[in-house]
């Protein structure tokens, strides 16, 4: 295998050829263009993981960085730090927690039998990988020629290899430690090759889990598969949805780990969403719906941060920025002479630039450049040749493209189990897929991984001096709480409801029901203020600025549609200017006459909870504990600015919570913002209960793949300090946990013979937990639709000794104190505020809270 | 040597296949020896009308090794090429006789003839013009009278270059093979020397048919006889009738969803700003989208407008039996207009209890109302 076809097979790993034309640095020497790059830093300063020790004195570290550009991966964290591991390996947090040391699975419950979507690896008893140096005299400069070269001993080395240009793998050892051989180039030359074993590599090493993947990718090549970003997709049986243009190929997500017990392929459906759309259609379609001074503004906000794959490669480049000042006319530096873009597509791919007047993309290529030199700045991309994957923010919004993507990408457990059991026998049955897998010694299990998981009892909501039980099915308490009294309930009193003319019936209509549906929730209501504003948001603001007071307890909006603006502009002015609950409603909601009873009562239970009011609770077997939920919010659009969320329980009940939000400056982390929140509702839980908590379990969510490292070493350790602060001889008992929603893992259920959703309270923490991490599973809500997702939760800091047990019953009650949702959420409560507070402030206030409104869940 | 020509002389040398590509529009192309497939990944780009791009080498490693360049990227799939295009690469050698490779329209041998011993010269030379008897072949092979000018270059440029020909004698072979086999060929090359007269230094032969061929060979579904096929690709292209259907489709349905909602926006327009009740205000092309009993018309005259679909289908009667000929775009009674169930009718949100297993019977667990926890712990 060249350099090259391994780069390809190895997926992200694709150095930059002739693809990324405007990388070459700007000519005119515009500062918009032409950053300055920073060097990586030095090699030695780095420790590569998976890097075996090199047969002494071979070579230099700088001729290591130069010649092995092959096989980066498997130095992961050499490359200036910017090859993530997604899968966080190497992250051994279990160790250092002694009470999990033996044991790190629970009891409660009774046990279900599941299966996950795990295939496990099967390699021959004794298999082993073998690394072997391989130096050159006289040294051969390129990397193709030093691969010629080597394979010319095809009878000595076997057909299975994988060589880097310094590093050769095989399967089996060779008959001698070192090896000498002797090769011939074009030209005559005689080149002696020294082959000296330097490692053999047990099936569970890093090095060799990675040479699995690499190996697999291969395989998926094989099927036809595209790669699109870090995955591959089947292109041949697309699903179109013409009415937005959008087409779905259906793929895989896989990834080979050493899980529990053993190495296993996990494998997931994924869709990729793709536009049959030039980034220049979408652009003239947005100048037909904007004038001229607000175009460069739209076109702004709807592309940067989307992904394009360009229609020459098989590259993806994530918009940042747009070139205005860019044509294809302009020319760039290429070799030694200047080209135009337009020539450059002509002469390179045989493409017409048909647009000439159309400005071009600017992305900012992150990767390195060939033998880890610097990467090459920023590529300009052509709109014409670039087309739209994904989706826009607005399309999320858009209930009914959504709609129609979700009935063709949610499939029921029993279809998800067909396709994967379909795409593993389709390797299967590929000969050359076969034969790829043989000469390696590797296989896999045909079949899907059966384990035991457990549910947990059904939890007793409380609710004032009455407790009742759910279905455990439906995970929904809605019907149960009618009629019930809320454990505390805040009278509307002085009040004011706006509306525009149109809606004044709707207003009307929301009141009366309201007030049918509030006093036997326990809520008094007294008539409200009605003031009529004009559809327009300077006008509504205006009508805000004037009406209320510091005595107003509520403000229900009712906005005509649900356009961004006016509730922007509703949010800004009462959570920053003047800290006011309150409540927006879509007039639409308000339309059907037989669900207004429903919607006034989800109303007034948010408007409650907004003021303060507390809902129910459930019970929490442990004392002076209090719980912090941290989530972020990432503004792709306004300057990747980061917004850091922290909300952290102030009673017994979990019903009481302090909720601070903080923006992260340039080159910030955000826990440094957030070390401030979490020492302030320190404080407020002293004022509350007379005492500081002796015990704290921080749920993490928003941890990306890859980052879990710097939250063990970087985080953890802030937070600590944090608490410090308090006092020197505080010192509660702490536990970090992140939290995982987005994961490839999937768990069906067999229930009356056919394959369902396991029901909500099912914990796993055997067989594809992960040895080295104090980690579990739970799927706690109930989906209607589709497959369940579990949510992963990682115990990365634990000094509480609290059992293993009650870590997962107590993550599972925090799941069912979400005040928004009269049932159980995917993760605990404080991470769903938490989200919820960041996702407001980052997509509409992009300030700082009033700090008066810090008690109160304002942002439900 | 790589720093003599800019650019390099294998970038020049395809550079020249190219344009003979371009000019004389094969459908068929073979390139014997095609080693790492670069002239065929080059040729795949600057296809200009090619429809079968066939490579075949001994090197079987080397054609395993690069294959996966030749295969069709996302793009090729999500906008399908107009015209058809298939890649087939084999495994063999061109002293064999086999059928797959009659037929061509162009056969390349680049940097080939070369490696052969002499004595295979014939055999070869029989191999392309007599058996596969292709309309056009080009042969390239170095200039010996060019090697002095190469600097400390002794012997032959290649280790495995069996021999090197003078232009003498590379047209001495040539015009033995125009006489034997009925070709007519033109001599050129790529790299000049300056000042010296020493030719180019790959000396290029571009060989044509006479006449012409009688029947034309259709070689494309074949099963080769002698070689193995080692990869073979076909790119999706509108000519596939399930990819033409498909794209026709999605292209119909978008522009008919734009006219309504186009529509719809001017019908609402119309009624918030209480002027009269203009249903459809007709376009230029058709009547305008109208609405129907419990349905909207969008007239089959205004989505053919759409340039996309225009390129798609000459004609309105042509668009009409395209859609006719599957099921997934409902036409009205006369086939004038596509029938769009109407938004208006929201579908109510059905709510349904998820099934519960009836496993779940036993669920409560009876325990103790009050637990805990920080006992446990001792």
């Amino acid at each position: 295998m060249t350099g090259r076809a391994r780069a390809r097979s190895r997926g992200r790993a694709r150095g930059p050829e002739a693809g990324a034309p405007g990388a070459v640095r700007d000519q005119r020497g515009s500062t918009e263009v032409s950053r300055p790059v920073l060097l990586p830093p030095s090699e030695g300063e780095l420790v590569g993981r998976g890097r075996q020790k090199t047969a002494p004195g071979a070579l230099t570290p700088e001729t290591v960085l130069q010649i092995s550009a092959g096989f980066q991966q498997v130095k992961i964290g050499e490359r200036g730090g910017r090859r993530r591991d997604f899968h966080d390996a190497g992250v051994h947090t279990r160790q250092l927690m002694e009470h999990v040391k033996e044991s790190k699975t629970g009891t409660s419950g009774f046990p279900i039998e599941l299966r996950a979507n795990f295939m496990r690896l099967l390699s021959r008893p004794q298999w082993a990988l073998y690394q072997y140096h391989v130096d050159f005299n006289p040294p051969m400069e390129s990397r193709r020629l030093r691969s010629a070269l080597l394979f010319q001993h095809e009878q000595t080395l076997g057909k299975a290899r994988c060589f880097d240009g310094a590093i050769l793998f095989l399967p089996h050892r060779l008959h001698y430690t070192e090896m000498v051989l002797c090769s011939e180039t074009r030209h005559g030359e005689k080149v002696q090759i020294t082959v000296t074993l330097t490692s053999e590599l047990p099936p569970s090493s890093p090095v060799c889990l990675q040479f699995y993947n690499i190996i697999f990718r291969r395989i998926l090549r094989m099927l036809n598969m595209q790669q699109i970003g870090r995955h591959y997709y089947n292109p041949d049986d697309p699903l179109n949805i013409p009415q937005h243009r959008l087409t779905i190929w259906p793929g895989f997500v896989t990834n080979i780990l050493q899980y529990e017990s053993s190495i296993m392929l996990c494998s997931d459906v994924s869709h990729k969403v793709l536009r049959s759309e030039t980034v220049l259609d979408f652009m003239s379609s947005l100048k037909q719906q904007y004038r001229d001074q607000y175009f460069p503004d739209a076109c702004t906000k709807e592309l940067v941060g989307l992904i394009v794959l360009t229609k020459y490669n098989n590259k993806t480049y994530r918009i940042d920025d747009i070139a205005w000042d860019q044509t294809p006319v302009n020319t760039f530096k290429r070799g030694d002479s200047n080209i135009s873009f337009r020539d450059y597509y002509k002469m390179q791919y045989n493409l017409e630039i048909t647009d000439m007047n159309q400005v071009l993309l600017v992305s900012h290529v992150k990767k390195m450049g060939p033998a880890g030199a610097p990467p090459p700045g920023p590529a300009l991309l052509i709109p014409e040749f670039c087309y739209l994957t994904g989706l826009t923010d607005k399309m999320r919004n858009d209930f009914n493209i959504m709609k129609d993507l979700s009935s063709h990408t949610r499939l029921t457990p029993e279809q998800r189990e067909r396709r994967l059991i379909r795409f593993i026998s389709s390797i299967s049955q590929s000969a050359e897929a076969q034969n790829e897998l043989s000469t390696w010694g590797l296989s896999f299990e045909n079949k899907l991984l059966s384990l035991t998981g457990r549910v947990l009892p059904v939890e007793r909501i409380l609710q004032a001096s009455r407790t009742y039980e759910y279905n455990p099915c439906a995970a929904d308490w809605s019907k149960e709480m009618r009629g019930l009294p809320l454990i505390s309930s805040m009278p509307l009193e002085t009040w004011l409801m706006f509306f525009t003319r149109r809606n004044a019936d709707a207003a009307q209509s929301l009141l009366y029901t309201l007030n049918k549906v509030a006093p036997p929730m326990g809520i008094r209501v007294q008539r409200a203020v009605m003031i009529e504003y004009e559809d327009r948001p300077e006008s509504l603001l205006r009508a805000l600025q004037q009406n209320v007071g510091p005595e107003t307890q509520m403000v229900v909006v009712i906005l005509p549609t649900n356009r961004k603006d006016k509730y922007d502009c509703v949010k800004k002015y009462l959570c920053v200017d003047c800290p006011t609950p309150s409540q927006c409603v879509v007039s639409r909601t308000l339309s059907r006459p037989q669900a207004l009873m429903t919607v006034a009562t989800k109303i007034a239970l948010q408007m409650n909870c907004k003021m303060g009011g507390e809902l129910w609770s459930v019970e929490i077997p442990l004392k002076q504990l209090m719980i912090v939920g941290i989530d972020c919010y990432h503004d792709t659009a306004a300057g990747k600015r980061s917004i850091g969320a922290l909300v952290a329980s102030l009673n017994q009940g979990m019903s009481r919570w302090f909720s601070k939000c903080v923006l992260q400056g340039r080159g910030q982390e955000i826990i440094d913002g957030l070390k401030v929140a979490l020492k302030g509702a320190l404080k407020k839980y002293l004022k509350y209960n007379n005492c500081l908590p002796s015990r704290i379990i921080v749920y993490r969510d928003g941890v990306a793949d890859g980052m879990l490292q710097s939250v063990v070493n970087y985080e953890v350790p802030q937070i600590m300090q944090s608490i410090k602060t308090m006092g020197q001889d505080y010192a509660p008992k702490l536990s970090v946990v992140v939290v995982k929603k987005r994961i490839a893992t999937r768990f069906f259920a067999r229930l009356d013979g056919k394959l369902a959703n396991p029901p909500p309270g099912t914990v796993i923490d055997t067989e594809v937990t992960r040895p080295e991490w104090y980690d579990f599973f739970i799927v706690s809500q109930a989906v209607r639709m589709g497959s369940v997702t579990p949510t992963h939760y990682n115990v990365v800091f634990d000094n509480s000794g609290l059992k293993p047990d009650h870590m997962q019953r107590l993550t599972y009650k925090l799941c069912h104190m979400y005040y928004n949702w009269q049932g159980i959420v995917r993760v605990p409560a404080p991470c769903q505020y938490a989200h919820k507070l960041a996702f407001l402030v980052g997509q509409s206030i992009h300030k700082e809270p009033n700090i008066n409104l810090d008690d109160f869940l304002y942002y439900l | 040597m790589s720093n003599l020509f800019s650019p390099p002389l294998y970038k020049q040398r395809h550079q020249f296949v190219i344009e003979f590509v371009k000019r004389f529009a094969p459908r068929k192309v073979l390139d014997v020896g095609c080693a790492d497939c670069r002239l065929l990944t080059t040729l795949k780009v600057h296809r200009h009308g090619v429809e079968l791009l066939a490579g075949v080498d001994i090197d079987c490693a080397a054609i395993q090794r690069r294959k996966h360049a030749l295969a069709p990227l996302s793009s090729d799939y999500l906008v399908p090429g107009d015209r058809p295009l298939t890649i087939e690469l084999y495994h063999g050698s061109v002293m064999e006789k086999e059928p797959c490779t009659k037929g061509f329209d162009l056969v390349t041998c680049i940097e080939l003839i070369e490696h052969l011993d002499p004595g295979d010269v014939e055999k070869f030379s029989d191999g392309v013009f007599g058996y596969m008897v292709p309309h056009a072949v080009i042969i390239s092979t170095p200039n010996a009278e060019f090697n002095p000018v190469l600097p400390g270059l002794t012997g032959f440029r290649h280790k495995d270059h069996k021999f090197e020909w003078t232009r003498a004698q590379f047209s001495t072979w040539a015009l033995g093979i125009c006489w034997k086999y009925g070709y007519s060929v033109e001599f050129t090359g790529v790299g000049e020397a300056q000042d010296r007269d020493v030719g180019f230094c790959s000396q290029i032969a571009v060989f044509q048919r006479d006449t012409e061929l009688n029947a034309p060979v259709n070689n494309t579904y074949l099963v080769p006889q002698v070689y193995r096929l080692l990869y073979k690709v076909v790119y999706p292209s509108l000519q596939d009738n399930k990819v033409f259907h498909r794209t026709l489709v999605s292209e119909v349905l978008y522009s008919a969803e734009s006219l309504r909602r186009r529509w719809r926006e001017e019908r609402d327009g119309a009624r918030s700003d209480l002027t009269s009740d203009i249903c459809g205000s007709g376009s230029a092309e058709g009547q305008g989208v109208y609405r129907c009993g419990r349905s909207v018309r969008v007239p089959l005259l205004d989505v053919w407008a759409s340039p996309r679909v225009q390129a798609l289908c000459v004609d309105v009667q042509h668009l009409r039996e395209a859609l006719l000929a599957g099921s997934w775009v409902q036409l009205d009674t006369d086939g004038g207009a596509i029938v769009l169930p109407d938004e208006d009718e929201e579908n109510e949100e059905e709510e349904q209890e998820e099934e519960c297993g009836r496993e779940f019977a036993f669920r409560l667990e009876k325990r103790n109302i009050t637990e805990d926890w920080d006992a446990d712990l001792g």
